[in-house]
């Protein structure tokens, strides 16, 4: 489709799918192998994605996912202790692993002439972690991941607000009703079975993506998988993984508006709000994406300039958007107040942008300013062999189609005004929207925890 | 949930369990890939502006990064806080548009711009595909030439910026910081002081003293502008003429960066935060900087101490003890120029711990430390330091934006072009008795400031006991 905001000059700028292009494989274990030539530097980048996150957590053992994503940086069969760390590092490489509600992943960026080293270390562990995971290990990750927790969440000013919009955003029961962190008390209860068992049921080949991108040769990369991943065995068809419950059937607005008001020990008052938004890889929550950076991305977005800029209400205000496969996608509304400032003035002023922005659109300059910031932000995420390679997992493991990140970025700058104003009509309104409101309580109930915090609905 | 598959109870004896897949011997690396610091070309244009351009074919997003003289020391008595609005409110108007017209302006460029005041001086960095960059240039130019510094805005970042003050207290990082540099530092140096002002200072600051400051210290004379990415299809020398060159000024002496004098004796400091989960904490003084010849063996040393999650504090307080989510050593360059004494780093131990075990991770944290004086650095320890810090190089360079502002530092610090592309054969020749030696002297346990942020209450007497200095309590 034609996009009547593109102004002609756009066709001059560098298109970062122009020369991205990838080629995919399949073991005979299943593990799908993506892999992209990138020559302009000597690194080669490794993700290996599986297909698990907190969504496939059963009651009582949310934080599972992530803790199991700590152990898989404790040995295995042919890896002692750290060994992942000492040899990545030690080699020029870098690493890290990340867990979200839909996945986990792994990655390692190395000097070209060490990929051969990172295959190695990823094959070795999805085949044989049972081998080296004990007791030990896990309760001391147990120990670090609650520090995590802590340092992240729970000592932070306004650290649990994410937290708490996603529990109310998604009732009690479906798979995204939790934080891939988990609670303290579900940290405690994992067992050392329990995560053999996490092992068994989702760390297998035909449950994984290896994306490979950089200065490789694709031939002898292949022989290489092949080599180490080849005799992993893909888990059998009649023990397939139990599917996460479905997270997608949720009518598309909440119908009602829900309400929390938490009582805590914060710097200043807050208005946060998570709205139900169309599901990940749809035009419509493509046209959400440009909807939220009209309204809340930047300095010159429609929030900033009216309650930062104008109305001086807020020291920041914005929106962000939390794209998910498995459930509907978030969008997340942050204004903090300046000075006295009331939360009803600026729920008013919010309420106003959003229901302009569904009257009339957005205007040409605004689709424009929109499109060119993200388009930059996928020049930059493709910049690297590591964006790269990240962005194919994720559509190969999310969307079961490595190429539609080659195309990802042509897709947003096809989206029309029309259609932005259509989804913020749709979407963006007060009866779909979890609200949540910090009163700060000054120093003198100054515990500032979950046990203070009072709550009322408005529903 | 019967969909999954029944697990044997095992209890805490774990069997072994034997992997099914085959296993093969560790892979050796093949033949390394050549990679070198690019190197800049250096020239001046007519109005006195230095520029630095670095071609990195392929990077579609161009990085500039313009170091203005403007340094937090030049700031006048009683306005700390003013080279931040001046930087801040560069991008709020000029004689052509006004705040929100410029912020579109960048914006349709898909451009991002930042504008930061630091010891050195002022930094303004942009990024905007390669395309664009003359249109985003030419905003640059107009901010950093004619700002309009309209009154109504200047009051709002005031406004705005008082109002992060009472986030930042809040913060735990941003606490120790804060009290960290105050204890460190002589109160009469700009370094003792928040880079961003305190409430008190900001309040003062008005249109006239953020007009006055960008007056006296914006002069393409003593600026320099750093352009990195693929530069193939611009006409660079034009754009730059018709950008950044079109900026007038008189000439001006760069100015002197002071040595940097501190008081790192042996104490701890709590600020008091009731209710904190975790403890932060953050050590610090004084040390090398690049300028002295044991940098890079300094670098090595703090490496092994605490640079990443296998390096010794984290093999102890994380991985064996789980006392946190991670500490980290690090050497971090505060104020340092030609002219300095090269001691202007802060040497810093920073990470956050468990309230309940603050004072065993502590005492952990000081065995550590000894230990390394006491027993030495490995040469495996040395090696692995070595080998990663020199072969990040193109992992951690492949960014236009990463290697502007590599580039931009070493302009600030007086630091030759070619000084980082030489640092990694420094790195290479460095020992382990040389690594030792800058580890013991980077931390020596009777010269250092610990700075607690955490439960008083709860921590206190813990601290007490491990005798590492006089213990006060700030609330």
């Amino acid at each position: 489709m034609a996009n009547p905001a593109r102004p002609a000059d756009r066709t001059a700028a560098p298109r970062g799918s122009g020369a991205f292009t990838a080629t995919e494989h399949r073991l005979g274990n299943g593990l799908r192998l993506v892999l992209s030539e990138d020559h302009l530097t000597p690194v080669a980048s490794v993700c290996l994605w599986y297909d698990v996150g907190s969504r496939h957590e059963r009651p009582g053992r949310t934080g599972l996912a992530h803790l199991f994503e700590h152990l898989m940086f404790q040995g295995s069969a042919s890896i002692p202790g750290n060994g992942h760390f000492e040899l990545v590092q030690g080699a020029g490489g870098s690493l890290n692993g990340t867990t979200s509600f839909e996945r986990t992943n792994y990655f390692e960026t190395m000097p070209a002439h060490q990929l051969e080293l990172a295959l190695w270390l990823e094959a070795d562990r999805m085949g044989s972690l049972l081998a080296a995971l004990d007791q030990q290990s896990l309760d001391n990750q147990r120990d670090v991941v609650k520090n995590e927790r802590r340092q992240r969440y729970d000592n932070q000013p306004y650290g649990t607000a994410f937290e708490k919009l996603v529990a109310m955003a998604f009732p009690e029961g479906h798979p995204y009703h939790h934080m891939p962190i988990g609670s303290m008390d579900d940290l405690d209860a994992a067992s050392l079975a329990d995560v053999q068992a996490f092992f068994r049921t989702y760390y297998a080949p035909n449950n994984a993506v290896l994306t490979v991108v950089g200065d490789i040769d694709p031939a002898q990369t292949v022989a290489w998988v092949e080599k180490y991943f080849g005799t992993i065995p893909g888990t059998s068809e009649n023990a397939t993984k139990p599917a996460p419950a479905d997270g997608t059937g949720l009518p598309p607005v909440m119908g009602g508006q829900l309400r929390r008001v938490v009582h805590e020990d914060v710097p200043s008052r807050a208005l946060m709000a998570a709205y139900r938004l169309p599901v990940d890889g749809t035009r419509e929550a493509d046209a959400a994406d440009i909807a939220l950076t009209v309204l809340g991305a930047g300095e010159s977005s429609r929030l900033h300039n009216r309650l930062v800029r104008r109305d001086r209400l807020a020291v920041v205000a914005g929106f962000g958007m939390m794209r998910l496969a498995g459930a509907p996608s978030v969008g997340w509304m942050d204004a903090k107040t300046s000075g006295d400032a009331r939360i009803e003035d600026i729920e008013a002023a919010v309420d106003e942008e959003l229901a302009r922005l569904a009257a009339d659109g957005p205007t040409a300059e605004e689709m424009e300013r929109a499109q060119a910031q993200i388009e930059r932000e996928w020049f930059d995420r493709l910049d690297t062999a590591h964006g790269k390679a990240d962005e194919l997992a994720r559509y190969a493991t999310l969307f079961g189609d490595p190429q539609l990140a080659t195309t990802a970025v042509d897709r947003l700058l096809d989206i029309t005004a029309e259609e932005v104003r259509a989804i913020t009509a749709e979407r963006l309104r007060p009866d779909n929207r979890a609200v949540l409101v910090y009163e700060p309580t000054g120093a003198e109930s100054a515990a500032g925890t979950e046990d203070d915090a009072t709550e009322d609905e408005d529903r | 949930m019967s969909t999954e598959p029944q697990t044997p109870a095992t209890g805490t004896e774990t069997p072994v369990i034997a992997p099914e897949m085959t296993l093969h011997p560790r892979p050796e690396a093949a033949e390394p890939r050549p990679w070198v610091f690019p190197a800049p070309e250096r020239s001046v244009l007519g109005n006195g502006l230095t520029v630095l351009r670095c071609h990195r074919p392929g990077r579609h997003v161009v990085a500039v990064e313009l170091s203005v003289d403007a340094p937090l020391h030049a700031e006048p008595e009683g306005l700390d806080g003013v080279a931040t609005l001046t930087a801040r409110a560069l991008a709020e108007g000029t004689a052509r548009m006004d705040g929100e017209e410029f912020a579109a302006a960048l914006e349709r460029c898909g451009a991002t711009l930042d504008a930061q005041a630091d010891h050195p001086g002022i930094r303004v960095s942009l990024e905007v595909p390669a395309s664009r960059l003359e249109q985003a240039l030419e905003l640059v130019a107009e901010a950093v030439r004619a700002p309009a510094f309209p009154d109504a805005e200047i009051e709002r970042l005031v406004a705005n910026r008082l109002d992060e003050i009472t986030h930042e207290l809040a913060n735990p990082q941003r606490r120790a910081a804060m009290a960290l540099y105050a204890e460190l530092f002589p109160a009469a140096d700009r370094v003792s002081r928040p880079r961003q002002g305190t409430a008190e200072t900001v309040r003062r600051i008005d249109r006239d003293a953020v007009a006055a400051f960008h007056a006296e210290h914006f002069r393409p004379a003593t600026a320099c502008a750093v352009i990195a990415g693929d530069l193939s299809e611009a006409d660079l020398d034009g754009v730059l003429e018709r950008t950044l060159g079109a900026w007038g000024g008189t000439p001006a002496e760069h100015s002197r960066l002071a040595p940097v004098a501190s008081d790192d004796a042996a104490r701890v400091v709590i600020v008091d935060r009731p209710g904190s989960v975790q403890t932060q904490v953050l050590i610090g003084r004084t040390g090398p900087d690049r300028h002295d010849p044991t940098w890079a063996e300094q670098v090595v040393g703090i490496y092994c101490l605490g640079g990443t999650l296998t390096s010794r504090l984290d093999r102890v307080l994380r991985e064996e003890k789980g006392y946190t989510y991670g500490i980290r050593a690090f050497p971090q360059v505060v104020r340092s120029g030609e002219g300095g004494d090269g001691r202007g780093a802060l040497l810093g131990i920073a990470g956050s711990v468990q309230t309940e075990v603050t004072g065993a991770a502590l005492g952990d944290l000081v065995a550590v430390i000894r230990g390394v004086a006491d027993g030495g650095l490995t040469a495996d320890e040395r090696n692995a330091a070595v080998q990663n810090l020199v072969g990040v190089a193109p992992l951690k360079y492949e960014t236009a934006a990463a290697v502007a502002d590599t580039l931009a530092d070493q302009v600030e610090q007086g630091l030759p072009d070619d000084y980082q592309a030489h640092q990694y054969q420094r790195l290479a020749k460095v020992t382990a008795e040389a690594a030792t030696a800058a580890a013991t002297a980077a931390f020596p346990l009777d010269r250092m400031v610990v700075v607690l942020v955490g439960d008083a209450s709860r921590i206190g007497d813990e601290v007490r006991k491990l005798g590492i200095g006089p213990v006060t309590v700030q609330s």
